[in-house]
């Protein structure tokens, strides 16, 4: 019973990271559909930021969180401006091999400067852990989650609550009718494009504190973002939180009862049945084409 | 629709030359590498046609054809190691694996549409793959021989699969070629331009995608046979590798897509070019590899015979 409360709490704690990881993906798909195969490696280059300003200027992990918000919100935006323009209205295969290809140009830069090496941040509270009846809680997990949470109701304030958000929301609904009530919907391409990247380094930093990470560590993350996105609804973005839930505790007891391989089988399979079944999510509100 | 083939493009016409001078160059002292990356080159010019014939034609993504390569292979290392079958039934036995596997897949994921359908067959092939990854260690008996793979009889001269390879690719294009000419393929790009006027107007069209999903896939599957026993060794992050799916979009989109002649183009000419990469840049090869996919996308968007067709288009215009 205690096994049982203890994978289903990393499950949770787990579901929160890959919402939060997940969330730029919808948010890039629901307003310009464009489907982003390079967003893991916007997680491993968030946590890779953090990785070395902890390294080398002894900067706290979650003290870098701003710091890969900026990066990665100007990354997103020169990415945008440079490449991913081009991508809004064309057939959606340009936009799977262009994202592609920068997938492979960022993944293999990075392990050409910084190695294959596998490496995690170790900070003086790593090993501290809070224990509830028998149930472990690593202080930094615990904070790690309340952090993509706050990430996760940051970004849904600023899509529902603000003038901005509105635009963005008004773009994704009817592209051409929000071009005639004067939005000015490229800028709002670029900058939703650029708000996805820097809420996934965001993530990438979070990441950072409980994961092991390498430079090739981007794709597993694209593959996870697909299913949470899919489990909660293309485009939805409260869906993402459902759906990385849903994932981590999917992935957290068959890890415990069965192997972390048969975890990964069971994800796309899971993905692949809510795509014939409910195209929209488990609550319908994703764009359906 | 009724003239002959080879009335409608003079390209065709030179086809046969460039037939004949395949089938003879082994006889003329083609052997050792070259042969090799000939039969590399024919491999990738029909896998390439294989998923334009999909693709191409009907603009339903299909971003998982990988899984069909990696089953073939699987399929023709087993029953000619486990079940003694000569190779080249287990090729053509591999390819109707690939066929019912493919009708079972494609019935339930062809209703979906653009980035679903594309999401669902990426879907579709990591599940494969890990199944076939895991089945040893889950199921508690040798199978598969998880992420060590399988190793095949040793394989016949190189210049046996040059032979194969290239009926392959003979096939692909002749079949491709016959498709544009049919009333199959007129199917299929009526669903890629409008699928919705196609179905009232009467084009059975789920039946006509599974068509195409099933033959393409199965073409595929005997390839991957093929490249298994020529290999003599797999394992599944090889032949399950999501760049295979990859280049085979590639090659055909740099070619240009919904065109018999595009994936012939595109994979003959990528295919050499990344040998002389892969070769020369061992550790940057894929950023190179990265960066052309991104150039291909960004400044030719409808592929070399695409830009032909529209200067083609434009000099009729002028005289």
């Amino acid at each position: 019973m205690l096994l049982f409360l203890q994978s289903l709490v990393n499950g949770l704690l787990l579901g929160g990271i890959y919402a939060s990881c997940s969330a730029g993906f919808s948010l890039a798909f629901g307003v310009m559909g464009v489907v982003n195969l390079s967003h893991g490696d916007f997680v491993m280059l968030g946590a890779f930021l953090t990785y070395w300003l902890f390294i080398l200027a002894g900067f706290d992990p979650f003290l870098t969180l701003p710091v890969t918000l900026v990066v990665l919100f100007c990354l997103g935006f020169f990415l945008q401006r440079v490449a991913i323009n081009r991508l809004v209205g064309a057939p959606l295969i340009m936009s799977y091999l262009l994202t592609f290809g920068l997938h492979l140009v960022l993944a293999n830069l990075a392990l050409r400067a910084w190695t294959a090496d596998y490496r995690t941040v170790q900070t003086s509270y790593s090993g501290l852990n809070l224990n509830i009846l028998g149930v472990v809680l690593p202080y930094s997990r615990l904070a790690t989650f309340a952090l993509a949470m706050v990430v996760i109701l940051g970004l849904y304030f600023l899509l529902y609550r603000t003038e901005i958000g509105r635009a963005i929301r008004a773009t994704a609904q009817d592209r051409e009718m929000a071009r005639l009530l004067g939005v000015k919907i490229f800028r709002i391409f670029t900058l939703t494009f650029a708000i996805a990247a820097g809420v996934t380094g965001l993530a990438g930093s979070l990441v950072s504190n409980t994961f092991v990470i390498y430079p090739q560590m981007g794709l597993p993350f694209t593959i996870t973002a697909f299913c949470v996105v899919v489990l909660g609804g293309m485009g939805y973005i409260p869906g993402t939180l459902w759906g990385g839930m849903i994932l981590g505790v999917l992935e957290s007891l068959t890890t415990t009862y069965l192997t972390a391989g048969i975890s990964l089988a069971l994800t796309f399979f899971l993905l692949l049945m809510m795509l014939i079944i409910r195209p929209g999510g488990l609550f319908g509100k994703g764009i359906v084409e | 629709m009724s003239r002959p083939l080879a009335q409608s493009n003079p390209i065709w016409f030179a086809l046969i030359p460039i037939g004949i001078l395949l089938i003879t160059l082994p006889l003329f002292g083609l052997e050792g590498y070259r042969l090799r990356l000939i039969t590399l080159v024919f491999m990738w010019v029909a896998l390439a046609g294989c998923w334009n014939m999909m693709s191409g034609y009907s603009g339903y993504i299909d971003f998982g054809p990988v899984a069909y390569f990696g089953v073939g292979s699987y399929c023709t290392a087993i029953l000619m190691m486990k079940g003694g079958l000569p190779f080249l039934l287990s090729v053509f036995l591999s390819g109707w694996v690939c066929a019912g596997l493919s009708f079972a897949i494609g019935l339930p994921t062809l209703r979906l549409q653009g980035a679903y359908f594309a999401i669902a067959t990426f879907a579709a092939a990591e599940a494969i793959k890990q199944v076939v990854l895991e089945w040893d260690r889950v199921a508690g008996f040798e199978f598969f021989g998880g992420a060590h793979g399988l190793t095949l009889p040793p394989a016949p001269p190189e210049s046996f699969f040059y032979y194969i390879m290239l009926f392959f690719m003979g096939l692909t294009i002749g079949l491709t070629a016959l498709l544009e000419k049919s009333k199959f393929g007129y199917g299929l790009r009526a669903i890629r331009e409008a699928e919705q006027a196609a179905e009232l107007s009467g084009v059975p069209t789920l039946m006509i995608k599974a068509r195409a999903y099933v033959l393409s896939s199965s073409l595929i599957g005997c390839i991957g046979g093929v490249e298994a026993h020529w290999l003599t060794y797999i394992i599944p992050d090889d032949v399950f590798n999501v760049m295979r799916t990859i280049q085979m979009v590639i090659m055909t989109l740099f070619g240009g897509m919904g065109t018999a002649l595009g994936p012939v183009i595109g994979a003959s000419f990528l295919t050499l070019i990344s040998e002389y990469l892969g070769a020369k840049f061992i550790y940057d090869y894929l950023i190179f590899v990265g960066l052309v996919i991104m150039i291909v996308i960004l400044l030719l968007p409808q592929g070399i015979m695409g830009a032909i067709r529209r200067n083609q288009g434009r000099s009729r215009l002028r005289s």
